[in-house]
């Protein structure tokens, strides 16, 4: 049933996401042919000029429908009229967060996908991929010197918090919905207040253990007995040691931790609090 | 006979007021019963609870045997007031939508109900009105072979026309195993297909009987006893 779900959220959105993303292309083809061009005439140089317009506005338009498509299937197909018809199926609510999770961060990706062909499509040329190289390789080795033979721990580390990261961000959002569910009237500013209090009351946890953590890491170091200069740099080291050892561990799993609490409340508010207009 | 619906003691609390207190109803199979009572008596409340999308307060209530959930969910179809197929839908969409998460559904006889009502398939539900969208999703509803269907209001916003030939696919379709639960206030419209009555007033059950028994003992239709008993 969980396939059903995804296949149906799937067409409900594809509909929407597929133009966009066709017109993003198409864009960035016409753009590559004008630049292509080298003595351009006056007509020619304004409609270059538009449709550059045109695309940037395109991948603006593409990250904003990205977002509102998010919030507005959640809110519209379960908790709106469409709700009488998706909490009848014979599906656990579970699986209608799960489904529309998954179908939302594949456009997620998708549309970053688009937008980075489409960029690769309009200005990859020799020249430019090679700066590009450049670019990366430049990158890479600033990382090395950083971390050492642990910069691709750093690279996946990182992959992983920001995947994660866009999970727990999404999950938070629908929990604000649920939560805003809750209230009989005004649900949906209900919902915007349920998302700055939990946002307020992360980032007052986090930056509490943010707290005891550096002073714990101070302490050590200020405490031990050869404090010397050359501490001091090896104190920075250590600051740089952390990141892979520790502070993108710790950010992946806190992240994950929120993810499953923003998920719970909202299966919770469900299968127990459930009360459609 | 066996029992498909058995509400025991189900009470439901909105804020200060409630809508259902201590109701008991046992619904055996094979009947049409009509759920009837003014609004806001706690018939929408009910129904609700029936197809899992509001949890009581307190008591019990079983589906053939079951707590509501996905295997109620299975065999319950569900015609609520509101209007829920999403506008972007073709009239086929929905079709496939429900063949796909149903598995008592019956394509066939949809499209054949979609045909005798004049209903083009390729339509979007956005350029139908609103009484032949609540058209598309009764014959939807009624094309499951479900073993209870809970009927919210289901002739309101349709035409007499359109009227008499739902009822009539309501009582030729529906198999002997099945119970209907209409709920409505329009009850001279329907009274002559009801098994059942059920008489719900302020959230409390106020009387359950066969509709022969009442015209036999009461000696009037279930109209005037019911325009007596809720009498303002």
């Amino acid at each position: 049933m969980l396939g059903k779900l995804i296949k149906h959220e799937f067409n409900a959105t594809a509909r929407i996401f597929l133009p966009l993303y066709l017109i993003m292309l198409l864009l960035s083809l016409i753009n590559r042919v004008m630049f292509s061009i080298d003595n351009l005439s006056k007509p020619l140089k304004t409609i270059r000029n538009f449709s550059i317009a045109m695309y940037v506005l395109s991948i603006l338009a593409a990250i904003v429908v990205t977002f509102v498509i998010m919030i507005l299937r959640f809110y519209r197909n379960l908790l709106s009229d469409e709700g009488y018809l998706m909490f009848t199926l014979p599906v656990k609510p579970s699986q209608h967060i799960i489904s529309k999770l998954i179908v939302s961060m594949i456009w997620n990706i998708g549309t970053l996908a688009v937008v980075a062909l489409s960029l690769l499509a309009m200005l990859g040329t020799r020249d430019n991929l090679e700066s590009l190289k450049e670019i990366l390789d430049g990158l890479l080795y600033g990382l090395r010197l950083g971390f050492g033979d642990k910069y691709g721990l750093v690279i996946a580390e990182y992959a992983i918090l920001l995947l994660v990261g866009t999970v727990m961000q999404i999950l938070m959002i629908y929990a604000s919905i649920a939560i805003g569910h809750l209230f009989t009237e005004h649900r949906v500013i209900g919902s915007f207040a349920a998302y700055i209090g939990i946002n307020t009351i992360v980032q007052m946890i986090s930056t509490i253990i943010m707290l005891i953590w550096t002073n714990i890491e101070l302490s050590m170091l200020n405490y031990s007995p050869y404090y010397s200069e050359l501490n001091e740099w090896e104190s920075s080291i250590s600051i740089l040691e952390a990141v892979p050892s520790k502070v993108f561990p710790f950010s992946i799993i806190f992240t994950i931790i929120l993810s499953v609490v923003y998920y719970i409340v909202t299966n919770y508010i469900f299968k127990k609090k459930l009360n459609l207009n | 006979m066996s029992v498909i619906l058995e509400c025991n003691a189900l009470s439901k609390r909105f804020g200060s007021t409630l809508a259902l207190d201590n109701f008991s109803l046992r619904l055996e199979r094979g009947k049409i019963v009509g759920l009837l009572g003014p609004n806001g008596s706690g018939k929408t409340t009910l129904i609700k609870i029936i197809n899992g999308l509001l949890v009581p307060n307190a008591g019990g209530i079983t589906i053939a045997g079951m707590a509501p959930g996905v295997e109620t969910k299975r065999i319950v179809s569900y015609l609520p007031e509101k209007t829920y197929l999403p506008d972007w839908m073709k009239v086929s969409d929905t079709i496939r939508f429900f063949k796909d998460f149903y598995e008592d559904f019956d394509e066939k006889r949809a499209y054949d109900m979609l045909h005798r009502l004049n209903l083009d398939p390729s339509k979007r539900l956005k350029s139908l009105s609103k009484g032949t969208k609540e058209k598309v999703q009764l014959i939807l509803v009624m094309s499951r072979r479900a073993d209870l269907y809970c009927l919210d209001e289901p002739i309101g916003g349709v035409d007499p026309a359109a009227r008499d030939y739902i009822l009539n696919t309501i009582i030729t379709n529906y198999d002997e195993n099945a119970t209907i639960i209409i709920s409505t206030h329009l009850i001279a419209d329907i009274e002559n297909i009801l098994d059942e009555a059920v008489f719900i007033k302020a959230g409390r059950l106020v009387l359950h009987a066969p509709v022969d028994e009442i015209h036999e003992k009461e000696g009037k239709s279930i109209d005037t006893l019911f325009r007596e008993v809720f009498r303002c």
